[in-house]
């Protein structure tokens, strides 16, 4: 056995060699942990790691396999989304003991802290003492075990599984309900109890999902077009679009939820121009060879960072909202014009892997999909805090979509209603934040760059803690942003434009002395290689294209995305519907499309005289109208539509 | 965005090395907040005399400032008795009867006040709790008990005067660190301001301990005020609060905001975080304590 003491190696260190006696089956011992955070993550081998007095925040978490022991108390997060394996705590355990595990069996012998097992989805959280608020809040699957008393609003929003208390429940949370107990679980469970040594004679009771918030009552209907009648003149106020939307609500009585962003004006890269004169400067067939398009992105803390052959990501999207094949198409395309792909919410599936060349792997509330293994082998690990269509709140995956294999995947119930969480289980501000960034990059060695996708509400304090919280780069989301399913009302009034967000970014970095030293990848409305290059003139080191991605890979824009029977293929997880999507054809559309946005680059950089993208530059823009201009403080030249309107004349 | 410690040595040990264990949990925690450290000390209170501590800034600024100070002293008949310029602070123990509250709004109209007490001394300074220490000797300070926070500022500047703990504004010797948000901050402040209380920084955590403070004020217990705290202000908070001879902590009841405490018969310890416990015992597995949430407690010293 090696023994490995704390008060002369560092967690990163000890880390490293826990996983290298992981790989050599070797058994760990810990000596002088004294509470310290991360210890032993992202171990996937099945030794026994023994804890000889109390750890931190996340111990065993982002793991798969081992055995651990710790001696005294744990932190936040014991296990944290642990896969298989086992950990037993003979003290007393923090908030969100089990937060996400998959699989693995917990045993808490003292008390354990509230919001225990939240969005758990399968394996055993025992508690031998007392839990605390909301036991089992948000779980998918799995079973919580209290001994002792249940502490209040246990079953807080469960969607799945079961928690068995054996004290006093001192009150059921929302959508939580009493059962009889099987004398077959009750079995089960005293054998769980014996296996574990822990003497046990009480009587359980059974808390499980009352059902009530699991489905919306009343589904979207499909869209018919009625025509509406034609008034002389304008038509802003009443009209077809504002007719339909009140037939839709007469009918489910809510909000409704639709897919794509914000429809209405708002200003936007198209109300800026560039300063110069072009129309004279002749093109060069060879400029994107001429010009440099090269981006490096990432390495900002001493990972490899992503090398992207043009500064332009494909936005993440998740598996769920797109079918496998349009993420496999969108995979291909990103390593046909060598740039990125990104997973969106909902994990990796093997094809995509496989497809892309560089892969961001995302991390959301739910945890769904989100595992070690799929980690290990990421170019990128990126933490969701919101997203541009709907800040502030989390996924939606209508029941449509949430087939067998999305369930499998993502590991909740099949057939509901998924809303993820709005926010993390274990990040509640910055600081528990900056715990979750280096928890990531202990689990992966520190290899990866960890990047946060931000949807722009408060950017300017945002920015700030994301530079604070070491991030490696920001993925900045503005209104524009498109989404699977969402509110209407959400996606067009909450959140503020991409252009306004962009400089408030960079404006935020200015404030605290930052500017230039965390790369902004702006997203949210960015349809072509003219955006993207005032995008950068702006401040932004790279752009990302979501809509304008799909749309070259035969999207419709119906924006029934969230219905789940797409005809052409792409929002669905119907095979019926799915089969019509010819992998390599949109593959190449796609590809052919991010070619565009490099030709367009390259030629507005040649004709700056730039010999490099990152040349550009804010004062090669003027604002077109006076909203832009206030938004960018940059000079409003409106006699420049003019100039633009009579070159696109010539030209045609 | 924050984290919080705070100590009480009890059965009358007023010697105790205080100033080094806030430094050694501080630093413990420092990974929650690099902005800027503070520290809330009790000295022994000397009859008739108050320890006054402003925020000067630097350079010519700063004389100027220490020279308004002096004015407004003289104006108040303060006697000053010691005097002192450490970092960008000035220190200075005044002999003073009268109405502390007028005193000390009027002394906030010449430099930031970071606290008055007649045991009271705040200090805090932009970086981590070594580099506070290094300009204010913070690891000398023997006493009873103390508090003390790490802050990452998210919606104020990174500057001393918006750093923790922060003074009950008008009242002497009380002080509060936070790690949380008051989602009712304006609704409380508007409350309190109309009964004619001052407030000199946006930050919630001000609001904290005016409002204990108030409370302690009108005669109630600090463990009454903490009960009502946790039914009158909204949000997500885990606080600890300090007076001459107490400290306590509030805790909100979504539990959102970490807090962890260790006690034995000679002292305890409370903080963000068990890494920092641990700090004072290292080696050792300590016997600690999550505090439930919609809970509170005081301790005497």
């Amino acid at each position: 056995m090696a023994s490995i003491d704390l008060t002369s190696v560092t967690v990163r260190d000890a880390n490293e060699r826990i996983r290298a006696c992981g790989e050599k089956g070797e058994d760990v011992e810990i000596l002088n942990p004294d509470a310290r955070h991360h210890i032993g993550v992202g171990l996937v081998h099945p030794i026994t790691v023994r804890v000889k007095g109390s750890a931190g925040y996340f111990c065993a978490g982002l793991s798969d396999g081992p055995r651990f022991v710790i001696d005294n108390n744990v932190g936040w997060g014991v296990a944290d989304n642990m896969l298989g394996g086992s950990v037993v705590v003979n003290g007393n355990a923090g908030a969100i003991a089990g937060v996400a595990i998959r699989g693995a069996e917990v045993v808490i012998k003292g008390n354990m802290g509230s919001r225990a097992g939240q969005v758990m989805k399968a394996g055993t959280l025992l508690c031998a003492g007392n839990a605390n608020f909301m036991a089992g809040y948000m779980m998918y699957g799995g079973r919580i075990v209290i001994l002792g008393d249940s502490g209040d609003k246990v079953g807080q929003d469960m969607t799945g599984g079961s928690i068995y208390v054996a004290g006093k429940i001192q009150a059921l949370g929302t959508d939580a309900k009493l059962i009889d107990l099987p004398a077959a679980e009750d079995d089960e469970l005293r054998a769980f109890l014996d296996r574990y040594k822990i003497p046990f004679r009480a009587k359980f009771q059974k808390i499980v999902n009352a059902g009530k918030h699991l489905r919306y009552p009343r589904t979207e209907p499909r869209v018919r077009v009625i025509p509406f009648f034609i008034a002389s003149g304008d038509q802003s106020y009443w009209n077809a679009k504002v007719q339909e939307d009140i037939h839709v609500k007469a009918e489910i009585g809510r909000y409704r939820i639709r897919g794509y962003g914000a429809a209405r004006p708002v200003p936007h890269l198209s109300d800026l121009a560039f300063r110069k004169d072009m129309s004279r400067i002749p093109a060069d067939p060879a400029m994107t060879e001429k010009v440099n398009l090269r981006t490096s992105i990432g390495g900002r803390s001493g990972a490899k960072p992503l090398a992207l052959s043009m500064p332009v990501m494909i936005a993440p999207m998740s598996y769920g909202a797109l079918s496998k094949s349009a993420k496999v198409a969108l995979a291909h395309a990103s390593r046909l014009s060598d740039i990125s792909e990104n997973t969106g919410e909902g994990g990796m599936s093997d094809e995509q892997r496989e497809a892309a060349s560089q892969l961001i792997y995302q991390c959301l509330s739910g945890r769904l999909g989100w595992n070690i293994h799929d980690m290990r082998r990421a170019n990128g690990l990126e933490i969701y805090i919101s997203q541009g269509a709907k800040p502030g709140l989390g996924g939606q995956l209508m029941a449509k979509k949430v087939t067998k294999e999305i369930a499998r995947i993502r590991g909740i119930p099949e057939g509901i209603d998924l809303r993820s969480p709005s926010r993390h289980p274990d990040v509640l501000g910055a600081d528990d934040l900056v715990i979750k960034v280096e928890e990531f990059r202990e689990a992966t060695g520190y290899r990866l760059p960890v990047s946060v996708k931000l949807g722009a509400g408060r950017v300017r304090d945002d920015i700030k803690i994301a530079y604070k919280d070491g991030f490696d780069f920001v993925e900045l989301d503005g209104l524009q942003g498109s989404t699977g399913a969402a509110g209407n009302e959400v996606l067009e009034f909450v959140g503020i434009p991409t252009l306004s967000a962009i400089q408030e970014a960079i404006d935020a970095l200015a404030e605290i002395g930052a500017a230039g030293q965390m790369p902004l990848v702006l997203m949210g409305g960015i349809k072509d290689g003219a955006d993207a290059a005032k995008a950068l003139a702006l401040g932004a080191h790279a752009i990302g294209v979501g809509t304008g991605a799909i749309l070259a890979g035969g999207c419709i824009a119906c924006l029934q995305c969230h219905v789940g029977q797409c005809v052409v293929g792409i929002a669905t997880q119907d095979p019926q519907h799915e089969r019509r999507y010819n992998i390599p054809v949109e593959a190449q559309n796609i590809h052919r499309y991010l070619e565009s946005i490099r030709w367009q680059l390259a030629a507005l950089a040649h004709a700056h005289g730039y010999g490099d993208v990152h040349q550009f530059k804010r004062d090669d823009l003027v604002a077109l109208t006076p909203e832009a201009a206030a938004i960018t403080r940059l000079p409003y030249e409106p006699d420049l539509r003019q100039r633009d309107r009579a070159m696109l004349a010539r030209a045609s | 965005m924050c984290g919080i410690a705070g100590i009480l040595y009890k059965r009358g040990n007023t010697d105790a090395a205080v100033g080094k264990a806030l430094i050694d949990m501080l630093d413990g925690c420092q990974h929650r907040g690099p902005d800027s450290t503070g520290f809330a000390l009790y000295h022994d209170a000397e009859p008739g005399h108050f320890r006054l501590r402003f925020y000067i800034g630097e350079g010519k600024e700063a004389e100027t400032t220490v020279a308004h100070i002096k004015d407004k002293l003289k104006e108040f008949q303060a006697e000053t008795v010691r005097e002192a310029r450490e970092g960008c602070t000035y220190a200075v123990t005044v002999r003073f009867s009268g109405d502390l509250q007028k005193f000390a709004y009027d002394m906030e109209h010449v430099a930031k006040v970071f606290s008055i007490g007649a045991s009271l001394d705040i200090v805090k300074d932009i970086g981590g709790a070594h580099d506070v220490d290094r300009t204010y000797h913070v690891e000398k300070f023997h006493g009873s008990h103390g508090i003390g926070h790490v802050r990452l500022a998210t919606e104020s500047d990174v500057a001393p005067d918006a750093s923790h703990p922060f003074w009950a504004t008008g009242f002497a010797d009380v002080a509060i660190v936070h790690n949380g948000q008051i989602t009712n901050y304006w609704k409380m402040r508007r409350r309190l301001e109309k009964r004619g209380f001052a407030f000199n920084t946006d930050n919630d955590s001000e609001l904290i301990a005016v409002y204990l403070a108030e409370k302690l004020s009108q005669g109630r217990t600090l463990e009454e005020a903490l009960r009502d705290s946790i039914a009158d202000l909204d949000g997500t908070f885990s606080f600890l609060v300090s007076t001459k001879d107490e400290i306590g902590y509030a805790k909100d009841r979504l539990a959102a905001k970490p807090m962890v405490m260790f006690e034995n018969d000679d002292m305890i310890a409370i903080a963000s975080e068990e890494v920092s416990l641990n700090k004072l015992f290292p080696g050792q597995a300590l016997n600690t304590l999550e505090p439930p949430p919609g809970t509170y407690r005081t301790w005497h010293r």
